[in-house]
């Protein structure tokens, strides 16, 4: 079938065999592929009497059918695994080039199980599957080890781990593309649990297309689209996303000494417009993106791609750092030891704040930039203070006795946005399903920039509605799979005619919504099996009960409760948040409901 | 007067970070910006109305109506359209 290859390739790593077999149709159908297909294939194979650490766990990498076709931003892939750091349904999506290639070496899905008993790396080209020894680049840095696997942007591309990696730090990232992350969750530690060092694709297929023409037009149609927006046409690719800084801070919404404040004095010095001005060497784009929003940054201690908005502020605002070249130098170090910079700079601040108040015996600080290098390199390796903040900010602040101090949400910490000044927000990290984050639905459109509309950031009652739906519609993109941003410049009703086109199969507007709903259910299922219940759909306690006391959201904490019961009927859960039967037949997911 | 804080490429299109500027409202006083930087017609402004995402806080505040009434000591922020995450 068109849009699909239609088969998955099953790698035994224990064994070091692989056989390959064709894709459920029914099921691609239903989850389309990237998030989606790999939480339904995960539920199948992992349950909660896994240790996302064990061989047991598996690493699912999928594309999705529009992944290739070179519809604007459909570069990017998953993996779907359970976390280790949150014991969580775990997907992280990433773009670059990578996810293209693998999709062209003729893929959807790519299962890798078990454990080597040695390092190895896995190299693909097309039905040839390779096993390597990876003895000797054990060990190595993330920049070095793409290009000694001779990563070629169209040609080959390179996913690897870094040290973090290999010492099982459960905020570890997978990199793909030297810069581009699988962050959060930790999906590196499982890639070095199964002592995986890399994965390099090269492949030859073009994707099938069922209607060239209309597909052709549409490609056409979307330039277009993206061209005419202001967003996706002049902001992104200017500022990048790190122009959020300042807005964030005027709103009173920017997390600030680990969520201690929620507005920082040195945000204008870290941001976009401070990088663009005094650090900005270009801007570069994934394959087939017209955006182009990545930055390469320049510091006196090298070149590195980013960074990002939220990475800006973990190791800016949420450390009390106003020092941009630290924070660019922090980012791009993560990078290189593969760590995921949101969980990275919010437990060093958590670290920060139990340091300061006593509660820990370190030197840790806040606004001490000089601090942030050394202790990422710690983590990575874990070496001295590095092995208590490794395995993330809920972990660290439990041992020491105060595990109010991490600022997650089922374990993952939350990123930039306050959401004492954002009820939306704090709604969306509360429910998440794999934790605080905000790339499961973000409500900065609708309640700080008026996309599409402009509503009240402090409203209660009925924001429940809005958060449901950007849950759901971030899930059906998660699938395609494309970039969020696309969704800047084109409606999602747009992206079920492109599926269509790709796929010859009818999806219309409500489908593909209904698809997103379906995924979102199916990962609750997830969580639910794993154990997890309705006091899981939290917040930290700071946020629940201590209000700013100066700024635009003085005297706001976030009104969790009301929302929640809100949220459960409109979602079609009963008092508990456990979806009720009639909803799991609406979305064909009823089966799965007697299995938990 | 009201402070005037910009943003983004407003910083470039204006020279400047910050101005004071006199008005009555919110409108009053994005109106006299304009037409002290015309180089921010069409990009603030277009015949009097907000542009398409361009975004306007009073004191912080973002969801709010441009004819409020402005005091001499309120700040108010101008985005131009801005997107990330």
């Amino acid at each position: 079938m068109a849009g699909w290859s239609e088969k998955v390739l099953d790698i035994d790593l224990s064994t070091q065999t692989y056989q390959t077999y064709p894709l459920d149709m029914e099921m691609a159908r239903l989850f389309v592929g990237g998030r989606g297909l790999g939480a339904r294939l995960l539920w199948d194979m992992v349950g909660p009497e896994v240790d996302a650490l064990s061989p047991e766990n598996v690493l699912i990498f999928t594309n999705g059918p529009l992944t290739g076709t070179g519809y604007q931003t459909s570069n990017r892939f998953s993996v779907t695994t359970k976390s280790p750091l949150t014991g969580t349904v775990l997907d992280a999506n990433s773009g670059g080039f990578w996810g293209m290639q693998f999709k062209k070496a003729g893929y959807d899905v790519m299962i890798v199980r078990g454990k080597a008993e040695k390092p190895v790396w896995i190299e693909i080209k097309n039905a040839e599957i390779t096993f390597h020894d990876a003895s000797e680049l054990w060990g190595m840095r993330v920049f070095a080890l793409t290009a000694k696997l001779g990563q070629n942007n169209n040609k080959r591309n390179v996913l690897c781990i870094g040290p973090a990696g290999e010492n099982l730090s459960r905020m570890a990232s997978i990199m793909n593309d030297r810069e581009r992350a699988l962050a959060r969750g930790g999906p590196g530690a499982v890639m070095g649990s199964k002592n995986l060092k890399a994965i390099v694709v090269e492949g030859k297929e073009r994707p099938v297309i069922n209607d060239p023409e209309r597909f052709k037009f549409m490609l056409y149609e979307t330039r277009k689209l993206l061209a005419a927006s202001p967003l996706t046409s002049q902001a992104l690719p200017e500022f990048g996303t790190v122009v959020l800084m300042n807005i964030m801070n005027n709103i009173g919404a920017l997390a600030t000494c680990n969520h201690q404040q929620t507005q920082f004095e040195g945000a204008d010095a870290i941001s976009g417009e401070e990088l663009s001005e005094k650090y900005l060497v270009k801007n570069s784009a994934c394959w087939a993106c017209p955006i182009g929003c990545t930055r390469i940054s320049k510091t006196e201690k090298g070149e590195g791609e980013g960074p990002e908005f939220e990475s800006t502020w973990a190791f800016g605002a949420q450390c009390g750092i106003a020092d941009l070249p630290a924070i660019i130098e922090a980012n791009t170090l993560c990078n290189d030891l593969g760590l995921d910079t949101i969980t990275a700079g919010s437990t060093i601040a958590c670290a920060m704040e139990l340091s300061e108040k006593g509660y820990m015996d370190s030197d840790l600080r806040f606004g001490r930039a000089d601090q942030l290098a050394p202790t990422l390199e710690a983590m990575a390796y874990r070496e001295d203070i590095g092995s208590d903040l490794t395995d993330g900010s809920l972990r660290l602040a439990t041992k020491y006795g105060h595990p109010e101090l991490s600022m997650s949400a089922k374990g993952m910490e939350m990123p930039a946005y306050d959401p004492r000044g954002m009820q939306g927000q704090g709604l969306l990290y509360a429910t998440s399903n794999r934790g605080g984050c905000h790339m499961r639905g973000n409500m900065v459109g609708p309640e700080v920039l008026g996309l599409p509309k402009m509503i009240d950031r402090f409203q209660v009652q009925g924001k429940s509605s809005f958060v449901i739906l950007h849950q759901n519609v971030s899930a059906a993109i998660d699938s395609l799979v494309i970039c969020k941003f696309t969704n800047m410049g084109v409606a999602d009703e747009y992206f079920a005619r492109v599926l269509s086109s790709v796929t010859g199969i009818q999806y219309d507007t409500g489908e593909l919504t209904r698809v997103g709903e379906r995924v979102w259910n199916l990962e609750r299922l997830y969580n639910l099996r794993e154990g997890f219940t309705r006091k899981d759909d939290t917040l930290p306690s700071r946020l629940l009960t201590e209000a700013p006391t100066e700024g635009p959201s003085k005297g706001w904490v976030v009104q969790l409760e009301p929302m929640l019961k809100e949220y459960y009927r409109g979602r079609g859960w009963d008092e508990n948040g456990i979806p009720r039967p009639q909803k799991l037949e609406e979305l064909n997911l009823a089966d799965l409901l007697v299995r938990i | 007067m009201p402070t005037v804080k910009l943003y983004a490429n407003l910083r470039k299109l204006a020279g400047t970070k910050e101005v004071s500027i006199p008005g009555a409202t919110v409108r009053a006083v994005l109106n006299e910006l304009v037409k002290q930087n015309p180089s921010l017609q069409g990009v603030v402004l277009e015949n009097e109305e907000l542009r398409p995402h361009v975004v306007v806080t009073l004191n912080g505040h973002n969801k709010i109506d441009i004819n409020m009434q402005v005091q001499e000591q309120d700040v108010i922020a101008v985005f131009p359209p801005i997107a990330g995450g």
